[in-house]
């Protein structure tokens, strides 16, 4: 969805809900124009030329920086913004195709025969479907902003984008090699990532405005090649998502290195605050849903249901899935969905924990 | 961000994906082995994508397509000149990941991170992967040494009620960390599951050879010193070294 013009980058996104709502109907809110974005002849020229130039600086660069590079802090959070941003690229790569392919291969007349045509019986089958993608956070955003643009309602689709990196069968096997003989971890996270996936779903159902989220494209051009539509897409998600995927993985590698483990262990003791504390630690951290069971089980110090809230908040929320949201969704989404989701994780964990650990 | 650059970005970043794991072993540093096919596949499909969107761009110029100067509303094109593509100015941030892996290549995480992440955990429950487990060390003859992994070895050492590893000569392979805390120096590794991003550290206590080089890595062959007391509240396993080689920087620094 291009933003409309006449205003600047900032301003747009801080009233992105209204701004777009009500003009997202104009005869040019479909596919851009063919002759979108397309500079004039010398400035397109000189983008290669400004590239060109990049490149050899990138040479130049390696040539004279690789040995006066010696800090260690500065090396480790290098090491681990590159980790992040590596591990986080192929499934986010995934998501964006597998959205596109759901946008331009796909009929819309698909969905409405399988999803249920009411929300609150479409929340919980969104959340039972999140079971099947096996993939982490990255890949859930785009593919739940796919779903929404091919008509699926709005609260099925984040139903979906929370339960799909919490309780997919890869995330599940690896709980469960993580914390080996303590099945009732494993039983524990399906039950309360669930449970809160469907609850913010059947919230966002009673009270969500459709105006708190940026507006999907409207749907695409009916005689554009499908191939045309599908590059299009991945295109305009991966232009979308990917610079804030960065921009999440550079604050978390911030926290990664920066805040000692002490302070998190200081805490460990206190009933409830310790479940806080991981719970805050799960969102700054913003470890991949694949491999945040081995973080949990390494913090010897907390109780399981501390380690439970490590493991339910994380897919939910975390520094890079926020970044992420806010890009795909806009900010006025993400001001309500976040705490909301939050809260909701938070209960749950406290619930089940109760009940199971 | 016009589409030119868009399609360059992408190209870049697909760039950076495979030159670091299809051409070279530089992705062993951030992610585990196993993610290479993933990596690889993600970078080819980026410079696919950003060739095609770059030759798209080439062909319009080409067949001189209409420049926005002589489109009709010139006035709502001047804005939308900059932002109004519904690109976020956030999208130049793709450039840092390839300025990471072409510029900088940080190298694996070593002694700063190990000095300063969390240990590895005694495991959760001694019947879990203790027992029949235990019984087989492996290794050629009797007296033969066994070859390790640090991670393999303190686990081992955690749940060893029996003692069965008392007496016998292992090797391990890890780099030198220093113990700030009191004596000896630990050999160490870092064991990730994930990315680097989740890295905990395994580590042996050594007291019986003079500290080497911070980082420097090191094969050595020793015994275990059983602690006294309960075996699960040791929080370092204590090696006797008898050899010890410098080694080259192992190809997969992680374990």
């Amino acid at each position: 969805m291009p933003e409309r013009p006449g205003a600047s980058a900032p301003a747009v996104r801080a009233s992105l809900g209204d701004s777009l709502a009500t003009g997202w109907d104009e005869p040019d809110g479909g596919l851009p124009p063919s002759d979108w974005g397309r500079p004039r002849g010398p400035r397109r020229l000189a983008t290669v030329w400004v590239f060109a130039l990049f490149t050899v600086v990138l040479a130049a660069g390696n040539a004279w920086l690789s040995d006066r590079l010696t800090s260690e802090v500065f090396l480790a959070w290098a090491t681990v913004f590159t980790a992040i941003s590596l591990q986080a690229l192929p499934f986010l790569v995934f998501g964006v195709a597998l959205s596109a392919a759901l946008t331009a291969f796909v009929p819309a007349s698909f969905y409405r025969r399988v999803m249920p045509a009411n929300p609150f019986a479409a929340v919980p089958a969104a959340g039972a479907a999140g079971m099947v993608l096996p993939g982490c956070e990255c890949a859930s955003v785009p593919v739940a902003g796919g779903l929404m643009k091919r008509g699926v309602a709005p609260a099925a689709a984040l139903t979906f984008l929370l339960a799909a990196p919490a309780i997919n069968p890869v995330v599940l096997v690896a709980t469960a090699v993580a914390f080996a003989g303590q099945p009732e971890m494993v039983l524990a996270r399906l039950a309360a990532s669930f449970g809160a996936a469907v609850t913010v779903g059947w919230v966002w159902a009673r009270l969500g405005r459709t105006d708190w989220l940026r507006p999907p494209r409207a749907d695409h051009d009916p005689d554009a090649p499908r191939l045309q539509v599908f590059r299009e897409s991945m295109l305009h998600d991966l232009m979308h998502a990917g610079g804030f995927l960065v921009l999440g993985g550079l604050a978390a590698a911030t926290v990664n290195v920066v805040v000692p483990r002490e302070w998190v262990a200081a805490v460990a003791d206190r009933p409830v605050l310790s479940v806080l504390a991981l719970a805050l630690f799960a969102v700054v951290l913003s470890v991949c849903s694949e491999a945040d069971a081995f973080v949990a089980v390494s913090l010897t110090e907390f109780s399981p249901t501390a380690k439970l809230a490590f493991l339910v908040v994380g897919p939910m929320v975390d520094l890079k899935l926020i970044a992420l949201q806010g890009g795909t969704f806009g900010w006025s989404f993400v001001r309500r969905f976040v705490p909301l989701t939050l809260a909701a994780a938070l209960v749950f964990t406290f619930v089940i924990g109760g009940l199971l650990l | 961000m016009n589409r030119t650059a868009q399609g360059i970005v992408l190209l870049l970043l697909g760039a950076g994906a495979l030159s670091s794991s299809a051409f070279s072993d530089l992705y062993l540093n951030y992610v585990q082995p196993g993610f290479r096919p993933f990596l690889i596949a993600a970078g080819a499909a980026l410079g696919v994508l950003g060739v095609s969107v770059i030759a798209g761009e080439a062909r319009a110029a080409l067949r001189g397509l209409p420049g926005p100067e002589t489109a009709p509303a010139s006035g709502s094109r001047a804005d939308s000149d900059d932002h109004g593509h519904g690109t976020p100015r956030v999208a130049w941030l793709l450039l840092l990941p390839v300025i990471a892996v072409f510029v900088v290549a940080p190298p694996a995480l070593g002694s700063y991170t190990a000095e300063n992440a969390a240990s590895a955990p005694p495991p959760s429950s001694s019947g879990s992967d203790g027992g029949g487990d235990l019984g087989d060390l492996g290794g050629s003859a009797e007296n033969g040494p066994v070859e390790m992994k640090i991670q393999e070895f303190i686990g081992r050492a955690w749940t060893d009620e029996k003692r069965t590893l008392e007496g016998r000569t292992v090797r391990l392979t890890g780099f030198a960390v220093a113990n700030p805390e009191g004596e000896g120096w630990y050999l160490a590794r870092l064991q990730m599951a994930c990315c680097a991003a989740d890295a905990i550290v395994n580590r042996v206590l050594i007291t019986n050879r003079p500290e080497p080089e911070e980082d420097s890595w090191w094969r050595v062959e020793g015994t275990w010193q059983p602690p006294e007391g309960d075996l699960r509240s040791v929080r370092n396993h204590r090696f006797t070294v008898e050899t010890m080689d410098g080694v080259e920087n192992p190809p997969d620094p992680y374990e």
